[in-house]
């Protein structure tokens, strides 16, 4: 009896309050601290009146004694930010979606197809997402243009997938790796071909890689700018980020308490999505079926 | 294959009464020059792509006198903006893929990176150059290129040195200083008293770029010469950076890492009483709800840059010009829409409604009301008097953009100022960065 309980306590006679205070309680503390304190400074700014935002010596940078909502109701009735969020909405699921159809056919395709120069292409799709954006939007801009996107939604959808398509294929790659490839041949053996593998075998087991893969595309995509700031111009069109830079800035005089509730609403489905998503996205992250 | 129509446009001179009225030195407005107007092609639309407001009455007032050109001549004219630092890689994206708003107004040296993407604006820019008293030196250089207008200025930002008046005072200084060591004094007397100065010394594109261009080239300093060699590490650099090391001394903590709206936030914040501005703080002050920052509009000052010991004045500010790019299917009546806006029946409205933050870049414009409304607008009437452009002593081009662009003086003052560098290490850090634009 003695020796159950001594085994359920496990090694835990070495965790003693103060080492899991240093060990885990304190880093932990000031890892969140460090993440969650832009949040805290986006809120507190959101709801703080101008006459103390400018004022250090009154009153306390970091708290607010007067909340208020004005800034919130200048960005949602005074702005078209209900537009913006619409757009990048549209956009970033539209995106996502195509990017990642399209990442896991070229994915599976160059892990498991084979075929001759399969490394290369995974290679070269690697590089293909070191392209810097900010060189890459003049080609892309022409072929806008050419194709009289300018101005449209269409464009961004469609010059999303630029950075999406590699970034998720080269993290679908890594996850399909990892299903092991006896799986496939069993499916082979009875009779499967190679897209019942695909959408019957590997897809569903590759469901946390997808999710991962889906939730950084989502991001991406939601606070890109510069494609957004050169390809589209009318404000009905605009996503958030460069929606609220656009009509929150004027000059040097810069709308503090719009522009940090248009961060905060901004950022926070994408805080939904990550809560909602979360262990599939660790799962995602260290591998498909543990062997 | 041109699209251009042929250019009609009627010049109705109104003879020789207008001939002699012209002579007597009739105020503007008056028909002393042969009218211009150009016939717009048939079913044209015109998209136009200007910076955001700087202040809510500038964009209403455009858009007013846009919709009054729609009435008057039946086109449609669509204005979008974006942020005034965003237009430029806009611009330039337009000018490369050869697509996209007829007009952009933008900014600086940017007509000089494509001037071949653009309409030539001679005829039109002469038109309004004769009317209105003529363009002031600093806005001929930006809207021209060997000889040829390339763009229209609309105006200068203009910044000068926002200071408490009464903290001056306090400081010994009745009137603000005209000379360097003057205004090293005041920056000193101010810190003595707790309320000390504070210049931009981050990439600020507007206020850092501005009193960091006047620094150097009120002592002399110049990045390139006038054969475009790369002139910056001379013996008058060392000496602006000599004295940014005894006037940063005297700033707030943290300029180092001010962008353009920190300035203003310090200064309305009571943390600074001395810094470089446009017109926007005393507005701020002015136009608040609260009854503290109403109290502190009355003591705004603004004043002049001081002069070096060049012995002239050598200020840097912002400059904004309209572009007509040659993609536009309808030059002609983006070529009347930037007459009619530039008339001074449209004109001098929106710089009344500007609040004094854009000042006109033909000298008669200097007689609006605008700048006598409020003894506190009139210093910003003369600013475009004493302004340089980027690519002094050189030309304007690719190479200016570029340096700008990078921030060489700003990082070389900063670096001096601060005493992370030595000024000969800062200057010839500066050489060697302007050195790769301009190259050897």
């Amino acid at each position: 009896m003695r020796s159950a309980a001594a085994d359920a306590s496990g090694t835990d006679y070495l965790e003693s309050l103060p080492r899991k205070l240093v060990t885990v309680y304190l880093p932990l503390g000031v890892f969140l601290f460090v993440l969650l304190f832009p949040f805290y400074w986006m809120a507190m700014t959101t709801v703080k009146p101008n006459a103390e935002l400018y004022d250090y010596k009154t009153y306390s940078p970091f708290w607010v004694v007067h909340p208020t909502l004005d800034h919130v109701k200048k960005l949602l009735f005074d702005t078209s930010y209900p537009s913006w969020l619409w757009n990048t909405v549209l956009v970033s699921v539209s995106s996502t979606a195509i990017s990642l159809v399209a990442s896991a056919l070229a994915a599976y395709a160059i892990e498991r197809l084979r075929f001759r120069g399969s490394r290369y292409v995974g290679m070269g799709i690697f590089l293909a997402y070191l392209v810097p954006p900010s060189i890459l939007f003049i080609p892309l801009a022409t072929m806008v243009f050419r194709l009289g996107l300018f101005d449209t939604r269409l464009a961004l959808i469609l010059t999303y997938p630029t950075f999406l398509v590699p970034f998720c294929t080269w993290l679908l790659m890594g996850y399909f790796r990892t299903i092991p490839y006896e799986l496939e041949e069993c499916a082979l053996i009875d009779g499967a071909t190679r897209w019942q593998i695909l959408t019957r075998i590997v897809l569903p087991l590759a469901v946390p890689g997808l999710i991962s893969a889906g939730i950084f595309a989502f991001t991406l995509s939601w606070n890109e700018f510069i494609y957004a700031l050169t390809f589209v111009s009318s404000s009905e069109v605009k996503t958030v980020p460069v929606g609220v830079i656009t009509e929150l800035v004027e000059g040097d005089v810069y709308h503090w308490g719009s522009l940090m509730a248009g961060a905060l609403l901004g950022s926070l489905p994408v805080a939904v999505l990550y809560s909602f998503f979360v262990e599939y996205y660790v799962s995602g992250l260290t591998g498909a079926v543990k062997e | 294959m041109s699209r251009i129509t042929r250019r009609d446009f009627v010049k109705t001179s109104a003879g020789l009464a207008a001939g002699a009225a012209l002579g007597k030195g009739l105020l503007i407005g008056e028909a002393h020059a042969a009218d211009l107007s150009y016939k717009p092609e048939k079913g044209a639309k015109l998209r136009v792509l200007r910076w955001k407001r700087f202040v809510q009455g500038d964009e209403e007032q455009w858009l007013a006198n846009t919709r009054k050109f729609t009435e008057k001549t039946g086109i449609e004219v669509r204005v979008d903006s974006e942020g005034w630092e965003d237009v430029r890689p806009k611009a330039a994206v337009a000018a490369n893929v050869g697509s996209g708003p007829d007009v952009i107004i933008g900014w600086f040296d940017d007509p000089h990176q494509y001037p071949d993407k653009l309409h030539d604006l001679s005829e039109l820019a002469n038109y309004l150059g004769k009317k209105y008293g003529g363009w002031y030196d600093v806005c001929r250089t930006f809207g021209t290129r060997d000889g040829k207008w390339i763009a229209l200025p609309l105006g200068v930002i203009g910044n000068l040195f926002c200071y408490r008046q009464s903290h001056a005072r306090a400081a010994g200084f009745e009137t603000f200083p005209a000379d360097l060591s003057g205004f090293l004094k005041l920056c000193q007397g101010l810190k003595a008293k707790g309320t000390p100065a504070g210049l931009a010394l981050g990439h600020a594109v507007g206020d850092g770029n501005d009193w960091v261009h006047w620094l150097v080239w009120s002592h002399g300093g110049k990045l390139v010469d006038e054969k475009g060699n790369v002139a910056i590490n001379s013996p008058e650099t060392i000496a602006a950076l000599e004295y940014s090391r005894e006037l940063y001394a005297t700033f707030i903590p943290g300029t180092l890492s001010w962008q353009d709206p920190h300035n203003n936030k310090a200064f309305l914040d009571g943390q600074v009483s001395l810094t470089n501005n446009g017109i926007s703080i005393y507005y701020a002050c002015k136009n608040s709800q609260d009854p503290k920052l109403r109290e502190m509009a009355a003591d705004v000052g603004h004043g002049a840059w001081p002069v070096g010991p060049v012995g002239r004045r050598t200020e840097f500010m912002q400059v904004t010009q309209a572009m007509l790019f040659k993609y536009s299917k309808y030059p002609n009546a983006a070529k009347e829409y930037l007459r009619f806006m530039w008339e001074r029946e449209q004109f001098d409205p929106w710089m009344q409604a500007s609040i004094g933050y854009v000042t006109g870049p033909l000298k008669d414009q200097e007689k609006s009301t605008i700048w006598t409304a409020d003894p506190k607008h009139t210093p910003y009437r003369d600013v475009a008097k004493g302004l340089l452009d980027n690519g002094y002593a050189y030309k304007l081009g690719a190479a200016s953009a570029a340096a700008m662009a990078d921030c060489i003086l700003i990082d070389m003052v900063a670096a001096a100022a601060s005493g992370s560098k030595t000024p000969k290490e800062a200057a010839a850090e500066a050489e060697k960065r302007a050195q790769r634009y301009y190259k050897i």
